[in-house]
């Protein structure tokens, strides 16, 4: 019985996924063709990443993982993004609070989110 | 008591000479199979050794000594040193030397730097090697600053700051010590930074000179730059010079210009891409010669610039030899800088081939084009026909041993604004690759004078190791794959390999000791392919830095 909830459980979240990832791309599409602020947030997200952390982190976010995070695979976790990208982590990855300001870490935040790998 | 207490502190200072080694020594490294005293092994950066132990018979019986952990995670690219049974190595974040029998650590020093010093760092948190002289351990930091060390305990004696990493600048230059002088050079030409050499006091750490790369309006060569771009215009220096201590001459490559997009700097842009002839003593330029004027590819020139005694048309004649990244094979009269050949050692489409007569290069309608904002395929790419990792050349026969790239890159400028200490090239790099189907690199024996090769050994993922050929028939090289690799001189068949755990991007060396023969090279990787190919094949290979020492087994 329990088995059979979960199955069940499973499957309507799994038609939610899909169905919100469809939505997701229908909207995405459409913020393309009427140059949608996401849409701008993301192509400024990308300027910013090409200028500050291509260098370290790969052209267009290609990048093996193992020198460097793999910024594709980085989890949905928002506030963690922006606290590392400001304070920096571990003495490898620098801070950068002094140079981005908050829109510009958001923007690199949405460039980041919509390359996420699936 | 009196007495006594000075005849002990003058014994303690001979030995502290005696122990302590000298110009002399340094200027014979190339034939000290004892130590290995020099970047390059040798001022003449051949990478060769007369040693044989080590032969195409006993090699399959190489095996190994010992390893020893840096403790650390970056790009590992240090060429070790060897003196009197002690290993000196560096990372970005220590210096360590190691007793060269039993991989035990004598000392390790840590170098701290500040957290930002990586937003300036263009291709990989590198160091790649320390120079001794006089009883220290001298070498630069991520951030800037020349230090000089205490070989005995690894104790700070002097530090200089060279630069600003605010401006720009970075430091992962292995220093050369010529005629006394320790000398080196910058990074940061990505970075709107306009490079120089400097000259320093051993002793003292005292600044002796500093000669720009990019010469300002009122120098020589300061009308091939048009209004303010000399001051953002690059010419980085960032791997050691050779030294020729009969013409008391410094060869120093010179690095790209800034930024990438050469609409931006019409002119030639002297000294880019460019080999300087320099005094020691007083860093005053003797000739230079340009590879590629207003380039736009990112043909930077810093690469070793090899010495060597060739027979030329039948004449003995000092030479000063360059895989250079734009694809072309170099030979040059190093008494005046005169070109001697010029052949291409990779595909190469940017230049159907280089004028003997003016020592330019035939530019195709690649480089047109691409000056003109219009996109190209370009072969070789942007990290050139062979990247920094340092070839090695036998005098025996002739041959030169260079790991070579065989991919082209997809370029195209954009605009570019200058802000202090930020990326400053002028490049879309959102796709730069052209790679193809084949094998991205080869390790090749080069004909010199022709650019032809001799043999090739494939690699898929291509090789930034650097090389090391001995009389013993055998060339030394590593994989980005961690495999240390052996292979025939003669024919390019592999003989050996050790998988060392991590990919190799150092810098083979061999020496003798207690009667036998020892090879040690770094692994651990992070350089500039694994940050900017998007080679997700390296996904597989771990990183890790350690020293390996292998000897064959008795």
């Amino acid at each position: 019985m329990l088995k059979d909830i979960s199955l069940k459980t499973v499957a309507i979240l799994a038609t939610v996924a899909v169905l919100t990832v469809a939505l997701a791309a229908t909207v995405r599409a459409a913020d393309d063709a009427t140059g949608d602020p996401v849409q701008a947030q993301i192509d400024h997200g990308k300027a910013t990443y090409a200028s500050k952390c291509s260098h370290c982190h790969g052209p267009n976010l290609m990048n093996s993982g193992t020198i460097t995070p793999d910024l594709r695979a980085f989890p949905d976790d928002r506030t963690r993004f922006v606290t590392t990208v400001k304070n920096g982590k571990n003495n490898r990855m620098p801070p950068w609070g002094d140079i981005l300001n908050d829109d510009e870490i958001s923007n690199l935040w949405a460039f980041i989110s919509s390359r996420r790998k699936p | 008591m009196k007495r006594f207490a000075m005849a002990a502190s003058l014994v303690m200072l001979a030995s502290t000479y005696a122990n302590a080694q000298t110009s002399e020594q340094l200027v014979k490294g190339a034939t000290d199979t004892s130590n290995v005293l020099n970047y390059g092994m040798g001022y003449n950066l051949q990478r060769f050794s007369s040693l044989n132990q080590i032969n195409k018979d006993t090699v399959k019986n190489l095996v190994p000594v010992w390893n020893y952990s840096f403790n650390d995670d970056r790009s590992e690219e240090s060429q070790p040193l060897v003196y009197q049974g002690v290993i000196y190595v560096t990372s970005h974040n220590a210096t360590m030397a190691v007793d060269a029998k039993t991989g035990k650590q004598i000392w390790k020093s840590k170098v701290e730097y500040p957290a930002e010093t990586p937003r300036i760092v263009c291709c990989g948190i590198i160091n790649r090697g320390a120079a001794l002289y006089d009883g220290k351990v001298i070498r630069t930091t991520l951030d800037a600053n020349v230090i000089a060390l205490d070989a005995k305990d690894g104790k700070e004696l002097w530090r200089q700051k060279a630069a600003d990493i605010k401006e720009g600048y970075s430091m992962t230059v292995a220093p050369l010590v010529a005629d006394g002088v320790v000398i080196t050079g910058i990074s940061g030409a990505e970075f709107g930074t306009r490079g120089f050499i400097d000259g320093w006091d051993p002793a003292t750490g005292k600044h002796l000179w500093r000669t720009h790369s990019i010469p300002s309006p009122d120098e020589p060569g300061g009308d091939t730059w048009k209004g303010d771009t000399w001051k953002l215009g690059g010419g980085s220096t960032w791997i050691t010079g050779s030294y020729d201590p009969e013409l008391n001459t410094v060869y120093w490559g010179i690095g790209n210009p800034g930024p990438f997009n050469s609409a931006v700097r019409p002119g030639d842009n002297l000294y880019t891409c460019s080999v300087l002839a320099m005094d020691p003593k007083t860093g005053k330029i003797k000739w230079h010669y340009q590879f590629s004027p207003n380039n736009p590819f990112d043909y930077d020139s810093v690469a070793e610039m090899v010495l060597a005694d060739m027979n030329v048309e039948g004449k003995p004649t000092k030479v000063l030899m360059d895989a250079n990244r734009n694809g072309f094979f170099y030979v040059l009269d190093r008494t005046n800088g005169k070109l001697l050949a010029a052949n291409p050692y990779v595909k190469v489409n940017w230049a159907t081939g280089i004028d003997m007569k003016t020592g330019r290069p035939i530019e195709t309608d690649v480089s047109k084009d691409a000056r003109d904002g219009k996109k190209v395929t370009v072969y070789p790419s942007i990290l050139g026909g062979k990247n920094w990792e340092p070839m090695s050349f036998n005098p025996q026969t002739g041959i030169a041993y260079a790991n070579t790239l065989s991919f082209g890159g997809k370029y195209k400028s954009e605009p570019v604004t200058f802000k202090q200490g930020e990326w400053y090239l002028g490049m879309d790099l959102t796709d730069p690759w052209e790679f193809g189907d084949g094998a991205r690199g080869h390790l090749k024996a080069i004909d010199p004078m022709t650019g032809k090769a001799k043999w090739e050994a494939p690699a898929d993922i291509p090789r930034f190791s650097g090389v090391l050929s001995t009389a013993g028939g055998v060339v030394f090289t590593g994989a980005l794959t961690g495999e240390f690799e052996a292979f025939d001189a003669d024919t390019g068949k592999k003989l050996w390999q050790f998988q060392t755990g991590s990919g190799i991007e150092g810098q083979p060396v061999t020496w003798q000791q207690d009667g036998v023969q020892y090879v040690a090279v770094t692994s651990g990787y992070g350089g500039v392919y694994s940050l900017f190919s998007g080679d997700e094949r390296l996904a597989k290979v771990p990183p890790g830095g350690s020293l390996w020492v292998f000897a064959v087994k008795q």
